[in-house]
This record gives C-alpha cells, sequence and structure tokens, in this order.
C-alpha cells in the first residue's frame, strides 16, 4: 500500500499548516493610519472604470499627493456590486476613509448617518457657489453637505452623419416627434424579416434613462414623501412613443437586441443611427469606433420642453475614518478647482465647478457641448431614499410593457404598486 | 452482434454531439482571446484572421500585480484544498462509519447550514472575521473555508458503500480508529477524493464574492477577483476579457485532467493490493 | 485474498440482506466502554467540523435567525427592534414572493430531475468501454470548471436574438426564439445552461462513486444473460443510491438557491415581468439595496425550511440506503 505515507504525510503537514496560519496572524495587518514612511494614509475606494480614465485619476492623486508630501493615498478599485461591498464594510466599520457615492444611493446613506458632514471643514477658498446647483445639491440634506461632486454627465443624442446624409436627414431631430419620423426613415430592414440590421434609434429601458421624460408632461417619478408616482396618463403619455417606436414601428431598438453591450456599443457597430447616451460614449468611440462619423445634439424637445438626465457621483467621506483632516484635504483637491480640472481635462466626465466649465472651454467643444447645455435644466438621477426600490419594479415591469406582453398602463400600475407596497412595509 | 452495433453507433452520436455542443463555446471564447479587439466587435469570424499573442502580453503587462494575485491563489487554493480533503473526510467517515452520540444531530445541521442562503450570513461572517482581526489575510479566506458542509456530505455518502470488512480487519491487526481511517480507508476511497480535490480546487479558485468582501487590499488579491477587477476596467475590451477568462478558466482545467486519471476503472483494487 | 473479500463486499449490496454475522461480537467486551471509546473517536473525528462551521457557520445563522424576528437597523449604529413573528407574516402578503416561491418551484422541478438523470446517464456512458472517454471526460466538464459570469457571458452571447443559438435555428428552419427578453422564455433560458452546466458536476460524483462497484456483480448478471441496459438498472442505480441522495439534494440547494443567472441576465430586477425573480434574488434585493435585514433573513429562514421539507418527503418517497448499523 503505496499510498498511505502519502496520504499520513499529506494528514500531517495540513495539520501543520492550518495551525501555523491560525497561529502567525501578523502577515498583512490592515494598514494603520500612517505607512512607513511617516506618511498618513488615506484610503480611497471606487468602481472600475476605463483604463484612460484610470490612468486620469492617477495623474491627478500624484497631483494631490505632491503638493500634501505628508498624505499618500492607497486607491483601491471595487470590482462588482460595488454598494453592497461599501455597505458590508459600512457596517464592519471598515469602509474606506474616502469614497465614490452615486447619487442615487446618496439619500439612504445620508439618512444613515454614516457619513461625515463636510459643513465644519469648508473654507471660503473653497467656493461652494461655484457647483452646479443641482449637482452638489444631490449631496446636501438638510443644509448640511455631506460630499461633493467630482463630475457628472447629461444624456445628449448621438447621430450617425453618414446614415443621415443616405437617409437625406439635415441635422438632428429637434423634437421627438422628428426624431420618430426620422428613426423610421433610418432604419435598415434589408432582408425584410422584421428584424432591422439597422435601427433608427437605439434606447435605454431602464427608469435611469427614461425617468426625465415625466416632467414635461407634468408628471413625476416620487411623490413628495418618496414613493412611486408615475402610474397616470401624464406617464403613460410620456414613455408611449417610445413604447410604440419599439413595439409596433420596430425603428428603436435595445442594445441586446443586437448583441451590444450599451448603447455606445451598438452606436458604434452601426446597428443603430441614432443612440440616446452620456458623456462617457465619446471616448469610447474615439479608442474603438475611430471611422464613425457622428455629432451630438440636446435631446430632442419632449412635449416642447427640453428635458435630459444627469448623473453625478461624488468623494464622500467615512464618519468612522481616523484620518478625517488628511481625507478632507484630499476631497478638497478631487473637488477644488485645480484637482477637478485635471480630472475632467480629458472629458470623459464633465466638470461640476462652473469656473472649471468655463476654463476648459467645453461650451464651445463640437461633441461636448450638448451635454454642457444640458446641465443647466437637467434632472438629477435621485429621488429619495426608495428609489432602489422603485427602479427595480420599473426595470422589471417596463420591458413587457415593451414587448406587448401587457399594456404600459398596466405595466406602470403594477410597479408603482407593487414598489410602494414594499416601501410602506418596510418602514 | 448487429444490434450491439446500433446501440454503439447511438451512444457514439449522442456523446459526440453532446461534446459539440459543450465545446463550441469554449473554442470560440479561447479563439476570441487570440483575436485582435477590431476582429471581435467586426463580426463572427469563427478562427482567427489575425491571430495574435497580444492580448495575453497586455493582460501581463497592464496589471503588474498579476504574478503576485497568482500567488495569492496557489497559496489559499493549496491550503484550502488540503485541510478540506482531511478534515472532511474525517467528518464524512464519522457520520458514515462511526457509532456516537449525536451523529444524527450533526448530521442534520451540516444539511441544514447548506440550506440556508448566504446573503444573508455574509454579513454576520464579515463581522466575525473582523472581531478575529483576519479582515484582508490569507487566514481570513482560508481558516473559515477549511471545512465545507457539501463535501462532508459527499464523503459521507461514498464511506456509506464502502466494504466494511476492510476496516474490520485492520482493527483485528491492532489498528487504531485514526490509523484505519488514514492507512486503509482514505487510500482506498481515492477516486471521491480525487473528485473532491477537484471541486474544492475549482471553489476556492472561482471564488470571487468572499475574497471581493475580504480583500480589500490589491496586494491580496486573489488572481480571479483581480482579474474580475481588470474585466470591471476593460469592459469593452472583449478581447483583453477574453484573455483573462482564459487565464481563469485554464488551472482548473489542468488540475482536472491531471486528477481525471483517478476516476478511472480500476485504480481503486488494483492499486490497492 | 481479493477475490474473497469482494464477493462479500458485493454481496452487502444485495437488497435487503439480513446481516447478522457482526454483531454477536460486539457485547463481548466491555460494552459501555467501547461505546464510549466510540463516541470519543467520533467527536475528534468530527472537531475540525463542528469547530469551524460552528464558529463561522452556525453563528451567522443563529445571528440571521435572531434577525429575522426583528426590524433591524445595521447601518449607522446597530438597533434591533423585536416583532415576533410580523416578519414571517409579512411573506404571506407579499405578491412578489409568491412570485418567486412560483418561478423557484418551476425551475426546481424542471432542472433537479433532467441535470440527475443526464448526470448519470453521461457517467455510465464514460464509464464503460467508449473509445476516447478521457477526452470526453475532459470536454464535458469544461462548463463546471468556468466561473459562472463566464459562462453567463458565453450564453448571452449566444442567446441574443441575431447570436449563435438563433442562427444554428434558422438554418435548420426551425422557429427562433427571443431567448432573454421574453417573459415566457427567460426562465427557460436560465434553465437550459444550469443543467448544462451542473450536470459535469454531478457525471464526476457518479463516475468516482462507479469506480467501487466491483465487477464481480455485472460479471454475475452478464452470466445471468443480463444486457447493459438492464445491469445499468438493477445493479448500478441501486448500488449509487446513497450518491444519488446526494446529487438530488444538492441539486434541490443549488436549484432553491438560483441567485448568480438570474442576477445578471436581469441586471437584478427579476425582470421581464417579474419571470426570473427567485427566492434567493428577492432576498438579496431586501437584504442588500434596502438593507432590511430582518425581512431578508426571514425569507431565507423560510426558504430554508421549504428545502428542508422537500428533502425529507424526497428522503421518504425514495428511501436513503440504511446505514450500517
Amino acid at each position: 500500500m503505496r499510498g498511505n505515507k502519502w496520504f499520513a504525510a499529506l494528514g500531517i503537514s495540513s495539520l501543520l499548516l492550518g495551525s501555523a496560519l491560525a497561529g502567525c496572524s501578523n502577515s498583512e495587518e490592515s494598514s494603520s493610519q500612517t505607512n512607513s514612511d511617516g506618511k498618513t494614509v488615506v484610503e480611497l475606494n471606487g468602481w472600475g472604470s476605463s483604463p484612460e480614465e484610470e490612468e486620469l485619476l492617477k495623474e491627478t492623486i500624484t497631483a494631490f499627493e505632491e503638493e500634501h508630501p505628508n498624505i499618500q493615498i492607497k486607491h483601491e478599485v471595487i470590482a462588482d456590486q460595488y454598494m453592497d461591498v461599501i455597505k458590508t464594510r459600512l457596517i464592519g466599520g471598515e469602509a474606506a476613509d474616502v469614497f465614490y457615492l452615486d447619487a442615487l444611493d446618496a439619500p439612504s446613506l445620508m439618512q444613515q448617518d454614516v457619513l461625515e458632514p463636510l459643513n465644519d471643514y469648508m473654507t471660503e477658498d473653497f467656493d461652494v457657489g461655484d457647483f452646479e446647483d443641482p449637482l452638489v445639491n444631490a449631496f446636501k440634506s438638510g443644509g448640511t453637505h455631506y460630499g461633493f461632486p467630482k463630475d457628472f454627465s447629461t444624456l445628449a443624442l448621438f447621430y450617425d452623419k453618414q446614415a443621415f446624409e443616405e437617409a437625406g436627414l439635415e441635422g438632428p431631430p429637434e423634437n421627438w416627434e422628428e426624431l420618430r419620423e426620422y428613426a423610421e426613415k433610418l432604419t435598415v430592414d434589408e432582408d425584410g424579416d422584421g428584424t432591422p440590421e439597422r435601427y433608427g434609434l437605439g434606447f435605454a429601458k431602464e427608469l435611469a434613462r427614461q425617468f426625465y421624460k415625466f416632467q414635461p408632461y407634468g408628471g413625476k417619478l416620487v411623490t413628495e414623501d418618496g414613493k412611486a408616482a408615475f402610474a397616470n396618463e401624464k406617464s403613460v403619455e410620456a414613455l408611449k412613443p417610445i413604447v410604440d417606436m419599439y413595439k409596433n414601428e420596430k425603428t428603436a431598438g435595445l442594445p441586446s437586441d443586437v448583441g451590444a453591450g450599451f448603447g455606445g456599443d451598438m452606436f458604434g457597430q452601426q446597428k443603430a443611427a441614432m443612440v440616446i447616451e452620456g458623456n462617457w460614449t465619446i471616448p469610447f468611440l474615439e479608442n474603438n469606433f475611430p471611422d464613425v462619423d457622428y455629432g451630438t445634439s440636446e435631446l430632442p424637445a419632449i412635449n416642447g420642453e427640453k428635458a435630459t438626465a444627469a448623473f453625478t457621483v461624488a468623494y464622500v467621506m467615512n464618519k468612522n475614518s481616523e484620518v478625517k483632516d488628511a481625507a478632507w484635504e484630499f476631497i478638497e483637491f478631487m473637488t477644488g478647482k485645480e484637482g477637478m480640472e485635471i480630472w475632467t481635462s480629458k472629458g470623459f466626465a464633465l466638470p461640476t465647478r462652473k469656473s472649471v466649465a468655463d476654463k476648459l472651454g467645453y461650451a464651445d467643444d463640437g461633441l461636448r457641448s450638448s451635454f454642457v447645455e444640458g446641465a443647466s435644466y437637467a434632472q438629477p438621477w435621485q429621488a429619495g431614499e426608495n428609489l432602489p426600490i422603485i427602479m427595480n419594479n420599473f426595470d422589471n415591469q417596463f420591458v413587457s410593457a415593451l414587448l406587448g406582453e401587457q399594456t404600459l398602463e398596466e405595466a406602470l400600475k403594477k410597479a408603482e404598486d407593487t414598489a410602494n407596497n414594499e416601501i410602506s412595509s418596510s418602514n | 452482434m448487429n444490434k450491439k452495433r446500433i446501440t454503439s453507433i447511438l451512444v457514439y452520436t449522442i456523446l459526440i454531439g453532446y461534446a459539440v455542443i459543450t465545446f463550441i463555446p469554449f473554442l470560440w471564447a479561447v479563439l476570441s482571446s487570440f483575436k485582435p479587439l477590431s476582429e471581435i466587435v467586426s463580426g463572427i469570424t469563427f478562427i482567427p484572421e489575425n491571430f495574435t499573442l497580444g492580448n495575453y502580453t497586455e493582460v501581463f503587462s497592464r496589471e503588474p500585480l498579476f504574478f503576485r494575485w497568482m500567488l495569492n491563489s496557489v497559496i489559499i487554493t493549496a491550503c484550502m484544498v488540503a485541510l478540506n480533503i482531511v478534515f472532511n473526510s474525517m467528518a464524512g467517515y464519522a457520520l458514515a462509519r462511526i457509532r456516537f452520540a449525536g451523529r444524527k444531530f450533526w448530521f442534520f445541521l451540516i444539511l441544514a447550514v447548506l440550506m440556508i442562503p448566504f446573503q444573508v450570513t455574509l454579513i454576520p461572517s464579515y463581522l466575525i472575521l473582523k472581531t478575529f482581526g483576519w479582515l484582508n489575510t490569507y487566514q481570513g479566506l482560508i481558516i473559515p473555508g477549511m471545512v465545507n458542509a457539501t463535501f462532508i456530505f459527499m464523503m459521507r455518502q461514498f464511506f456509506l458503500n464502502f466494504p466494511k470488512e476492510l476496516e474490520e480487519a485492520a482493527q483485528m491487526d491492532g489498528l487504531s480508529r485514526f490509523g484505519t481511517f488514514f492507512r486503509i480507508v482514505m487510500p482506498l476511497a481515492k477516486p471521491a477524493l480525487a473528485a473532491q480535490a477537484v471541486f474544492i480546487f475549482m471553489s476556492s479558485w472561482n471564488d470571487f464574492m468572499r475574497p471581493l468582501i475580504i480583500m480589500s487590499d490589491k496586494d491580496m488579491f486573489t488572481l480571479t477577483l483581480g482579474l474580475n477587477t481588470f474585466k470591471g476596467q476593460y469592459i469593452s475590451y472583449w478581447n483583453l476579457i477574453m484573455a483573462a477568462s482564459t487565464l481563469m478558466t485554464l488551472p482548473s482545467l489542468l488540475i482536472y485532467a491531471f486528477f481525471n486519471r483517478f476516476f478511472i476503472k480500476g485504480v481503486t483494487f488494483t492499486g490497492g493490493k | 485474498m481479493e477475490p474473497a473479500k469482494q464477493n462479500e463486499y458485493s454481496e452487502s449490496f444485495k437488497p435487503k440482506k439480513p446481516k447478522p454475522k457482526i454483531n454477536p461480537k460486539a457485547p463481548k467486551k466491555h460494552p459501555m466502554g467501547k461505546k464510549l471509546k466510540e463516541s470519543l473517536s467520533g467527536y475528534l473525528f468530527m472537531s475540525p467540523t463542528i469547530f469551524t462551521l460552528g464558529i463561522f457557520v452556525v453563528v451567522p445563522i443563529l445571528y440571521a435567525l435572531f434577525l429575522s424576528f426583528n426590524d433591524v437597523d445595521l447601518l449607522g449604529g446597530i438597533g434591533y427592534e423585536f416583532l415576533g413573528l410580523d416578519n414571517y407574516t409579512r411573506t404571506i402578503d407579499d405578491e412578489r414572493a409568491k412570485i418567486a416561491l412560483l418561478n423557484t418551484a418551476e425551475y426546481v422541478a424542471i432542472v433537479v430531475p433532467v441535470q440527475t438523470i443526464l448526470a448519470l446517464l453521461l457517467a455510465a456512458a464514460l464509464n464503460s468501454n467508449i473509445k476516447g472517454k478521457n477526452l470526453f471526460r475532459i470536454i464535458f466538464f469544461l462548463p463546471t470548471v468556468t466561473s459562472s459570469a463566464v459562462l453567463t457571458l458565453i450564453f448571452m452571447w449566444m442567446y441574443y436574438p441575431d447570436g449563435l443559438i438563433n442562427n444554428f435555428l434558422s438554418f435548420l428552419h426551425l422557429p427562433t426564439y427571443d431567448w432573454l427578453s421574453n417573459p415566457a422564455i427567460a426562465l427557460r433560458s436560465i434553465m437550459i445552461m444550469n443543467i448544462w452546466a451542473t450536470a459535469p458536476f454531478f457525471m464526476v460524483i457518479y463516475l468516482a462513486a462507479m469506480q467501487d462497484i466491483s465487477d464481480t456483480v455485472y460479471e454475475a448478471a452478464t452470466i445471468d444473460g443480463a444486457n447493459w441496459w438492464q445491469k445499468f438498472i438493477y445493479i448500478t442505480v441501486p448500488i449509487l443510491k446513497p450518491v444519488t441522495f446526494f446529487v438530488v439534494i444538492m441539486g434541490l440547494i443549488g436549484t432553491f438557491q438560483l441567485f448568480d443567472q438570474s442576477y445578471i441576465f436581469s441586471g437584478g430586477s427579476g425582470g421581464p415581468n417579474s419571470s426570473t425573480l427567485t427566492i434567493v434574488l428577492l432576498i438579496y434585493q431586501y437584504a442588500f439595496q434596502s438593507l432590511d435585514m430582518g425581512y431578508a433573513s426571514a425569507l431565507a429562514v423560510g426558504l430554508a425550511i421549504l428545502i428542508m421539507v422537500v428533502t425529507v418527503i424526497q428522503k421518504v418517497f425514495f428511501g436513503e440506503e440504511k446505514l450500517h448499523d
């Protein structure tokens, strides 16, 4: 029995190894406030972004560290399920000193008292008035600032110039009715199988990309007390065009219909002649589809009104941080005029400070001006602490309205009822 | 004879058909990792037209910590496999063969813990690791995972089928329970142990959720966590994602191919004497 | 020595044959002492398990159990408010819980039998004298070694309307489907993927178990004129009963706890129209999105009880191999 010794050895060595591991837990003590050079270490958590953005972030951080030689920034990316990980670490009191927070999740964290109020840290020099109001207000509760927006993007229309030329169209559509006509002309279904090879319009079906349509029709996303409020005629009117275009006219398609990851991808692959997307699509197209000749414009008017959505992310400070002063210096730099200028210099994201936007001249930038223009009337993607629940239920039901499984009225009603039930039973 | 022939043709047809269904998607994924991005995006080519190794060198060069992550994964996985094999088999053996008080209770408990989804125990487990000061350490991943209820259960079911006479003979020869277990039972359980080794290796190697929450320091990432972070950043770079995915899958496949020989009929008993 | 031993061994698998020869020996020596010794060595063998599972699994579960009777605040200072059974009664009125339960039940009812039978048949085929079985074994195992995130990506690519599967179907002039966004089909798409990815895992377990069946059993049957199928049904399947018990229970647990695929396919919402909403996805939504840990824990406990009930039913239904007492 040759095997015996081998198994005995395996058993003993694994026992030894187990006890050795249990014994010496000194290997990587979680880093304390200072590193070996005596510098204060500030931990920063964020989600992963494109390599180009990552590079630029590194550059901005380096600029900060040069100005503050006594502080070292330890930046770690959370690979997936960002908010779940952040929440778990916050509960354990082990979250990073500074982390990214999407406006969507801000209300619940502000209410839960886990973020450091920043009012006492702010100085005259920081110049809060310089921020675009709707963006900075997304991280403010009862007069207290809990974070400052690092950048933002609005939605705009991307249109394929070549496709427009072929269809005999000049310039982007001015309003939604025009967009609908254009989409019909731009849709290409050569083999006539009912599945176009190129859709007139590519769009995203999530609430985050649809909610801004409610307002021009006099509807709204949530009530004063944070409950869903879209099950009414106004909202139906607002969403009906896109449902009709998808379901009946087949002039609008989803990225998943053509195997694309998101609208920008769909547009780059020329499977949609127009898409409604954010600023992040510009560098994406530049890198992956440099040959596509396109333009951007403000979103077509909805019911005679200008409307778009704004997405913004802030740097916030952990209330349990042990290096609050250093953490503040970092936030101050990153959201201050100097840091923001470096960070937004390449146009991956737009500056939330008016002065920086002026300085970088994005208002005159051919592709980016449409996004900057939108900032003044954009509706931030945020609506109280229940928005994640509302969003879930909307996303769940709206698809089936798109597919014609149920009418839009039914879908919205169902989404609202389920969401509000859930909200009232959890409180 | 003719009937036998038809059966065997039928069996081969089904096996080959199933193999094709299974193999094509993987072949596609692996082949894609040798294509430049433009080729993947531009449409469906199956075999790379412009064969390149560039995606792999790029993954290595863009992630300087690649080998560190690999080392972390190897250390953690090696410990997990060694500890699990011994501990799970011991527990499975006890539950199947030793008549001790409370045996039924423990067996039921082991089944019961499998039935609670981890989503609700994640936060309490995290808090416990924090209390021990094991966040961001190897032992934070290894110690809680050094036994596995699933495989205790599996080993118990295996040992139920085991020839009891061998153990009795060994005990007559004066071997203790421990001696019997390590010298007689374990060597005879090679197929089950090999299967277990493969599964533990895979689950530890591919584990994503636990390292994601426990390891906050990039130096301590496992390969799977690191490459997933990489994938998050290179979301539209399908060529690099496919290369990273292939790199993630390869070790498990090699381990399986290695242990596969233990499943081959006859090894158990011819090797026993 | 060897053949004799094997015969004895195979004897023990013949159904329901009384085995009186072992027990008489035991009472001779100090019965109490022996029992104590057995218990001692039992606990010695179990000690690493009791220690590890106790601290890292049972304690968290007890905590979750405690939470399920409370209204919980975890973020920003932990707070509990005792609710009694409120969280449990709340599940009764929860429309979404009902949908999730139905989806999950359908999923379990289809996936568990199919994957178990598929795994058994594949293992049996690969255990016979087939040429190239090593290659088959490796290819069949591919889906299991790949992490589920990568698998889901591959599948999404194959499932999308103009993807590989529809191309293939239209090539054969079969109807094509909207695999991912059609509520009537979305759950089926996940089922197909799940069966395909999990069956090889159980196949390997069956394969390993088949190594322990001795040839002599089959030889005797061959002499009696049994064909391959008869041997499979009357010898292999009964001997593998304990392993089948494992495969079925693990299949039940795995399918009742379906999460990854429906999370990735639906972007976490469980859509379209709740067609991919599963119980664990619901638990996840409550636990992390609304941080309603109390209710999430109640759902989890409910799910565990449900799995236990089903386990007991199937145990009664199939009967488990008795312990060799």
